[in-house]
């Protein structure tokens, strides 16, 4: 009897130590990428039936998950975001995580037999990563996808991504604080939250 | 196909050369902001009037052309004068020391025109001969010339300085420039309806569609010119903004602008600070720098039917 008690109590710590062992283990940043790209997928081939808001409801964590969107958010705006108050900073985060999660679920509403493929894995000087992919579209050219990666914290987190040699970061950067020198950050705002608003209703 | 042209924007782009427009703002009202765009003023008025011009003319005529003309039809339209561009190509290949490149486009030309009935048909695809995008300004580009600052064209959209040298010999290379008014009304038609979905993307992505459409059409255009192998905006140096990166990275960028420069020593003004040490390339058996960690190569791309739909 004692023998089976301490049997199933070195199986128990066993499972234990792998799980916490499991858990503990960082995903690589190609991981990372690997995953949201499967996520997205698999919300393409239900885009139809989940509708809009369901591919939003569907896509809010594997995007928050792989993307670092406080990164992106306090990049975009350049030396822009020392100016802003602690409340504007969390507010102009809050929009860009949606408006990030809204672009997806917008551009990503349905499946024609698209498919990810990985070609390389390249590491930046400065401890960054970036993972070479590119979307294979039936009847049209691939597009190549390059994914850069930081660690933020223990995990690898998306901060940019390069679509056929354009980069949405610098792309956005540009708008952002153009639209912040230009008009100010309500206007800002208030610009992102009508794409918010248009992309539901698209 | 619709989705496709929402999502890939730098595919999309390269049919945007007609008319730059549909920004929902009146960019007219909009002061000039950006310092390395010296023409700001001018542009933004040539924009917003291409954009009206778009409205008005350009958008209800390629409406009319799109809904009454089957798509087969549509496709033949677009294979057509997409093969009278390999003629230029074939040039600027040759111009750009391509040699086998032009080799391959010129049997591409040979097959489409014969075999596709005068390009009717992209034949040359399915036996692995793709479209190759040159032209005299990505020739310019290498043989060093600079770019120049960013201008809006009336009716002809974006371009740079060197773009216009660039257009002239590019339209004088294509013999429909030659054929008569009204093979080059459908050839104007042709482009407005191939440019359909990345106008569209535009005016649903864009906060700003003018700054939106410079800043893509010049990353578009520094890829191509450097043949994907571009400078990219892989890492962004944000350390003015997080002191604990900063203390990671002794030596900083200094100033949020720098000038980066492609293969051809060609220099380009990028709003980021930018990792200087990292480059990509469309190429990953050949990368310019950083190390590569893996390679495996992707799925084989797919053939493209006879008809191909491309809007």
């Amino acid at each position: 009897m004692i023998l089976k008690k301490l049997t199933l109590s070195c199986f128990y710590l066993v499972f234990i130590f792998a799980t916490a062992n499991a858990y503990s283990q960082e995903e690589t940043a190609k991981q990372v990428v690997d995953k949201f790209q499967s996520e997205l997928i698999s919300v393409m081939k239900n885009g139809k039936q989940l509708g809009y808001t369901g591919r939003y409801n569907s896509l809010r964590d594997p995007v928050s998950n792989s993307h670092d969107l406080s990164k992106i958010a306090r990049i975009i705006v350049g030396k822009e975001w020392e100016k802003l108050s602690g409340e504007q900073q969390k507010k102009l985060e809050d929009v860009i995580i949606k408006l990030s999660i809204a672009s997806y679920a917008h551009n990503f509403k349905d499946y024609s037999g698209e498919s990810f493929s990985f070609d390389s894995e390249e590491e930046t000087t400065r401890g960054g990563v970036v993972i070479h992919s590119h979307l294979n579209i039936p009847e049209d050219k691939p597009v190549k996808f390059d994914y850069m990666l930081k660690e933020n914290g223990t995990s690898w987190r998306i901060i940019n991504i390069i679509a056929n040699g354009v980069s949405d970061l610098a792309l956005k950067r540009s708008e952002y604080t153009s639209i912040l020198q230009r008009d100010g950050f309500d206007a800002l705002i208030s610009k992102i939250d009508e794409k918010i608003d248009n992309y539901s209703k698209l | 196909m619709k989705k496709t042209h929402t999502i890939l924007l730098a595919v999309l782009l390269t049919q945007s050369l007609f008319l730059s427009g549909c920004a929902t703002t009146n960019e007219s009202d909009q002061k000039p902001t950006a310092t390395d765009d010296p023409y700001e003023n001018f542009n933004r008025k040539m924009f917003s009037f291409n954009d009206k011009v778009d409205d008005y003319v350009a958008k209800p005529i390629s409406d009319t052309y799109k809904k009454v003309t089957p798509q087969p039809v549509q496709t033949g339209v677009f294979n057509f004068f997409n093969n009278l561009k390999n003629i230029n190509v074939i040039i600027n290949d040759a111009l750009q020391a391509k040699f086998s490149q032009s080799a391959k486009d010129s049997g591409r030309l040979a097959i489409n025109s014969s075999l596709g009935l005068l390009g009717l048909f992209d034949v040359a695809q399915h036996v692995g001969l793709e479209q190759n995008e040159e032209d005299f300004d990505q020739t310019l580009a290498v043989w060093g010339i600079p770019q120049g600052s960013y201008l809006v064209l009336p009716l002809l959209g974006p371009s740079t300085l060197r773009g216009i040298p660039g257009a002239a010999f590019d339209t004088a290379a294509n013999p429909s420039t030659y054929i008569g008014m009204p093979i080059q009304v459908i050839s104007l038609l042709n482009t407005r309806a191939s440019a359909e979905g990345s106008l569209q993307f535009i005016n649903e992505a864009a906060l700003d569609p003018y700054v939106f459409t410079r800043e893509s059409y010049l990353q578009w255009r520094n890829n191509l010119a450097a043949d994907g192998k571009a400078k990219a905006t892989y890492d962004v140096d944000d350390l003015d903004t997080e002191p604990a990166d900063a203390q990671k990275d002794p030596t900083p960028s200094p100033t949020p602008t720098v000038v980066s420069a492609n293969s051809n020593n060609e220099t380009h003004h990028h709003s980021l600070t930018l990792e200087p040490e990292v480059t990509s390339s469309s190429n990953t058996s050949q990368p310019i720098s950083g190390k590569i960690i893996q390679h495996k190569k992707g799925s084989k791309k797919k053939r493209k039917p006879l008809l191909n739909p491309k809007n």
